[in-house]
């Protein structure tokens, strides 16, 4: 386990200092990053309306959030990383950084699950919120195109007056 | 006899954990298969590049959700599921 850890730390900070971020991956971080913040917030009232919101939910949501995020950039990184490699070792490495990823993911979750410092529930809701994310991203990115028509069909009717 | 069934129990939730978690592997063979085509479709098209890149991070981080599902499955079956049992054993035998 501990063989696993360093390593997967290892390989971040490898991929950290040897290359620059993609501004691609950077952009999609943060899109990730604000819709999580979003939805935890929601989660938080969620909790405070029923009652059950305390120290613990706030702890939990910051583990779990924040990982999740992580866990979206890291996978960038190696992304990043990969599409300069031939396809067999870009195959590879993607399948090498899925392992540490999951690795890193499980004790995240048993840490969440068995500190009791965190809300357990808090931990793991959090973790499934970037892919609210992308499933929500095709209704934006509807509604920025309808609007980039409704400009560009304005412009249009200026030219012709 | 109740410490049998307790080691049953805790012997098929350890078990079906890692049966769960067999559906960790598929995400890593399949982020692997997308990531080695989109190198193959950057090399054909260069240009292209940013939008294979924001395409590739959604796809991958969609396929992940289902080894998150199986991660989760099995972390309550180590950490959750082994005391209700028990509790629920406790209370059926008294």
């Amino acid at each position: 386990m501990v063989v696993c850890v360093y390593r997967a730390t290892l390989i971040i900070y490898n991929a950290m200092s040897m290359q620059k971020i993609d501004p691609t991956v950077k952009k999609e971080t943060i899109y990730i990053a604000l819709f999580v913040i979003v939805l935890s917030m929601a989660m938080e009232a969620v909790f405070l309306i029923i009652g059950k919101w305390d120290l613990y939910v706030l702890f939990g949501n910051l583990l779990g959030g924040g990982f999740a995020v992580l866990n979206f950039f890291l996978m960038g990184l190696t992304l990043q990383s990969a599409l300069k490699k031939e396809p067999e070792q870009a195959a590879a490495s993607m399948k090498l950084s899925q392992t540490y990823r999951m690795f890193m993911l499980f004790i995240v979750a048993g840490v969440g699950l068995l500190v009791p410092v965190f809300n357990a529930v808090a931990t793991i809701i959090p973790l499934f919120f970037p892919r609210i994310a992308i499933a929500l991203r095709p209704l934006l990115d509807r509604n920025k195109k309808e609007e980039k028509e409704g400009e560009e069909e304005d412009a249009g009717e200026d030219d012709g007056v | 006899m109740l410490e049998l069934a307790i080691g049953i129990m805790l012997g098929l939730c350890a078990l079906g954990a890692g049966c769960a978690m067999i559906a960790g592997i598929g995400p890593g063979i399949g982020e692997g298969n997308a990531v080695a085509k989109a190198c193959e479709a950057i090399g054909r098209q260069p240009e292209s590049r940013s939008a294979v890149t924001t395409t590739m991070l959604m796809g991958c981080a969609v396929a992940e959700t289902t080894g998150l599902y199986a991660l989760v499955i099995a972390i309550l079956l180590i950490f959750v599921a082994p005391g209700r049992f028990v509790d629920i054993l406790l209370a059926a035998i008294k």
